[in-house]
């Protein structure tokens, strides 16, 4: 169970990303953020694993406070959250298998893992995820040498290495073609049913949105404007609409599978 | 170039008379006219063009006639000396002209393209150069055809590659001087050695101004065929010289078989007066033959292992400059440096340092170095250190800047902790383009030392410098070709390495 309370980021610049946010994901949902580029949707889920510090507000993990946490604790609770990035994240010129097992990391003695080794069981569990997204054949290849949608596959792979509880997933299927984001959100799908993983996934694409959320919430300008569940989402009115994406958007075609336009 | 128009274009036009007073005066100083004109740009350009090129003609009259003084004497002797400097006179004459017209319909509101003008000034200054620089096509062609023997022994030097030892080949007969009861007898015909033998094996030597010696008839053998044999003589004491006879030296051709035969006038000498009654010297025919076993000349030998010390030298100074800009690297990498103002100072000091030490030339560094600890390799291996550790430590920062950072973040949010992050998120992107500058850097110093050598920086290009200097234009050229050789090799090895880790 994750329990956002206040949640306030404002950049050193000023910028203020988020403001007052909560909300609760309880276990095994598939939550999706939505809102318009510049929302706070990057913001929100890398406060939730600490990539950027939250200037106010609580993150409530399974009763621990991840806001508070530092060093050690930061990095072992952070084994239990996966992430996935829009630009994959993988380091390019490693082999494949290498970035998998750095999904291990957090578990890996620093002594051994700093001379690149890994124990049975974490190759067995990297061969293992593979498999299970459906690129066994992919491993000794360099990450860079693999098609986009593969790549996110790895992606997903290093995140299951962590055997996590909650996967957040920035925008994963941003740069990838309509086919390929719909298999790599079934992946994800297929995480949250069969491990009971919660995701915590920022969209774009309404139909998108239907098609795999339980429940969603639409961020404006760094507030939280909108909260339902994926069948509210069908039934979304204009007003809610134009509260997400603001007075100047336009609904393209019908409500159902419509593709925003930004203003 | 972009004119501002003219915002108020009503201007009162100004009368023909006017227009020509202004062209004329601008004939005299060209960007006048176009001043008035309001033409600022294109009137300063001018201004300067005309001061810059009549500045430099009269520096080169001079240039050309020092010891004159005057107007005209300076002016014709120029001409004379210089004759390009007329044609330059002339198209600055041309330019001012155009200068004026330009002026002219300027002034009477004519809009023009200044273009053919400053074209003009681009040709001015290019005849200037070229008469500046001392260019000289004939020569070049001239010396070409001279220098053709020259470069084609550095072009193809391999006769000095190799050397074979000299051996003497000696046959030689007994004479008695004067003749005793008993001559002494023929040599023998041996087998297999160079023989000569006198018929007969006695007689008296020339005396000068005086009556000719006896005649010997000589028949050698065994020598080496179709080879010229000088005949010598040596006297009782052991000294040797050769048979002179009418002042020309005496030497025979060898036969086919190698043999040969020859009448002969004994030679003049004065006897060595301490000896006994009867000399006895030694008439032999003698070959100077490289018939050794073909070995490496002392100039290949020096050609190797100075490519060797090049090589290395170019090595060591890798190695440092390593150890070196690493370091310095991260201290000139803008996205770890950003922190804190300290740390963008810092940044800003070792980027401009960098900059400053990279931008002087190795070999003015080499002069350096070798004012410091003397001629010799270290100097050069000093030199392309400097050298090395600024260019590379600018190369590897930008590597270090180029750093992915989303890879970075993704491992972090694993849980792992620095120095995991570091080796799995940081070193993989950093090796190959570090591995990369390294290989690049190693070949151009290595070819930078082929030439450091030259203002005292050991390796090859010492040697070189040396060969050139004796006019031993083959032994220039083995350097030459060994330097080409290296540098080709490396250039290859270092491409199919870098393409490997790219
Ligand atoms: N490092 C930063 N420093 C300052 N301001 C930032 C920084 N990162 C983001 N911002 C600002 O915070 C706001 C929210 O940005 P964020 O990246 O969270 O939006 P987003 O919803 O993820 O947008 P997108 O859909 O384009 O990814 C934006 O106004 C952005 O300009
Ligand atoms: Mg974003």
């Amino acid at each position: 169970m994750l329990e956002v309370h206040n949640l306030t980021k404002i950049y050193d610049d000023g910028t203020v990303a988020l403001r007052d946010v909560s909300f609760k994901l309880p276990d095994g949902e598939f939550m999706v953020v939505i809102g318009l580029s510049g929302s706070g949707k990057s913001t929100l889920l890398r406060c939730i694993n600490r990539l950027i510090d939250p200037t106010e507000g609580e993150i409530i993990w399974n009763g621990i406070d991840l806001a508070k946490l530092k060093g050690k604790e930061l990095r072992e609770t952070r084994r239990s959250i996966g992430m996935i990035f829009q630009h994959f994240n993988l380091v390019k010129r490693s082999s494949v298998l290498t970035n998998v097992l750095a999904g291990r990391l957090g578990y890996t003695p620093i002594r051994l893992s700093v001379m690149g080794r890994f124990s049975k069981g974490d190759m067995k569990l990297a061969h293992q995820a593979l498999e299970r997204l459906g690129i066994p054949e992919q491993a000794s290849k360099r990450a860079d040498e693999l098609s986009g949608g593969q790549q996110q596959r790895v992606g997903i792979a290093r995140a299951l290495m962590q055997q996590p509880k909650l996967i957040l997933a920035d925008e994963p299927v941003a740069s990838l073609d309509p086919v390929l984001a719909h298999s790599i959100l079934q992946q994800l799908e297929r995480l949250n049913r069969e491990d009971r993983i919660s995701i915590l996934c920022s969209l774009h694409y309404l139909d998108l949105v239907q098609r795999y959320a339980t429940t969603v919430i639409g961020l404006h300008e760094g507030r939280i404007v909108y909260r339902g569940s994926a069948r509210d989402i069908r039934a979304m009115t204009d007003a809610e609409f134009k509260d997400i994406y603001g007075q100047e958007a336009e609904r393209v075609g019908e409500s159902i599978g419509g593709i925003i336009q930004d203003a | 170039m972009i004119e501002p128009k003219p915002s108020p274009p009503i201007q009162p036009r100004p009368n023909p008379i006017q227009a020509i007073v202004v062209a004329i005066l601008t004939f005299f100083l060209p960007g006048l006219g176009q001043l008035f004109a309001r033409k600022i740009r294109r009137a300063l350009l001018m201004l300067a063009s005309y001061a810059t090129i009549g500045g430099l003609i009269v520096w080169r009259f001079v240039e050309a006639a020092p010891r004159d003084t005057g107007f005209v004497p300076i002016f014709l002797k120029g001409i004379r000396l210089e004759p390009m400097l007329l044609f330059i006179l002339i198209l600055a004459i041309i330019f001012m002209i155009l200068a004026s017209i330009d002026a002219y319909f300027l002034i009477r509101g004519v809009e023009r393209n200044a273009a053919g003008l400053f074209i003009l000034i681009a040709v001015l200054f290019f005849f200037l150069g070229w008469q500046l620089s001392d260019i000289n096509l004939v020569r070049f062609i001239t010396g070409l055809d001279e220098g053709r023997y020259r470069l084609s022994q550095v072009m193809w030097p391999w006769s000095r590659a190799i050397e074979r030892p000299e051996e003497l080949i000696r046959g030689e007969a007994i004479i008695e001087i004067p003749c005793s009861e008993n001559p002494p007898a023929q040599s023998e015909i041996l087998p297999d050695e160079a023989y000569v033998i006198s018929d007969p094996t006695c007689g008296v030597l020339s005396v000068q101004q005086g009556p000719e010696g006896s005649p010997l008839h000589l028949i050698g053998g065994n020598f080496i065929p179709n080879m010229e044999v000088d005949i010598m003589w040596e006297d009782p004491i052991g000294n040797e010289f050769r048979q002179r006879q009418g002042g020309e030296y005496i030497s025979v051709m060898s036969d086919d078989e190698g043999g040969f035969e020859i009448d002969i006038i004994m030679p003049y000498r004065l006897l060595p007066t301490d000896v006994g009654e009867f000399q006895y010297w030694a008439v032999f025919g003698q070959q100077v033959a490289s018939l050794g076993e073909a070995q490496a000349s002392t100039e290949l030998k020096l050609a190797i292992s100075h490519m060797i010390e090049t090589i290395f030298l170019g090595m060591m100074a890798t190695c440092f400059g390593i150890v070196f800009s690493v370091p310095i690297s991260f201290l000139a990498a803008r996205n770890l440096m950003s922190a804190s103002w300290i740390t963008v100072i810092i940044y800003y000091l070792v980027r401009g340092v960098l900059n400053i030490v990279r931008s002087i030339e190795p070999l003015i560094w080499a002069v350096i170095a070798t004012i410091i600890v003397g001629l010799g390799p270290f100097a050069g291996i000093l030199a392309l250190t400097v050298h090395s550790i600024a260019a590379l430590g600018k190369l590897y920062s930008e590597a270090i800047e180029s750093i992915d950072p989303g890879p970075i973040e993704a491992i972090q949010a694993t849980g792992a902790n620095w120095l995991q992050t570091v080796v799995y998120g940081v070193i993989p992107q950093i090796i190959p383009p570090f591995v990369s500058f390294t290989i690049y850097r190693w070949d151009i110093n290595v070819r930078m030392s082929t030439i450091i050598g030259m203002v005292g920086g050991g390796g090859i290009g010492f040697l070189l410098y040396q060969w050139i200097k004796l006019l031993d234009y083959r032994a220039a050229g083995i350097a030459v070709w060994f330097i080409a050789i290296t540098v080709a090799i490396l250039d290859f090895v270092s491409a199919e390495i870098r393409k490997r880790f790219v």
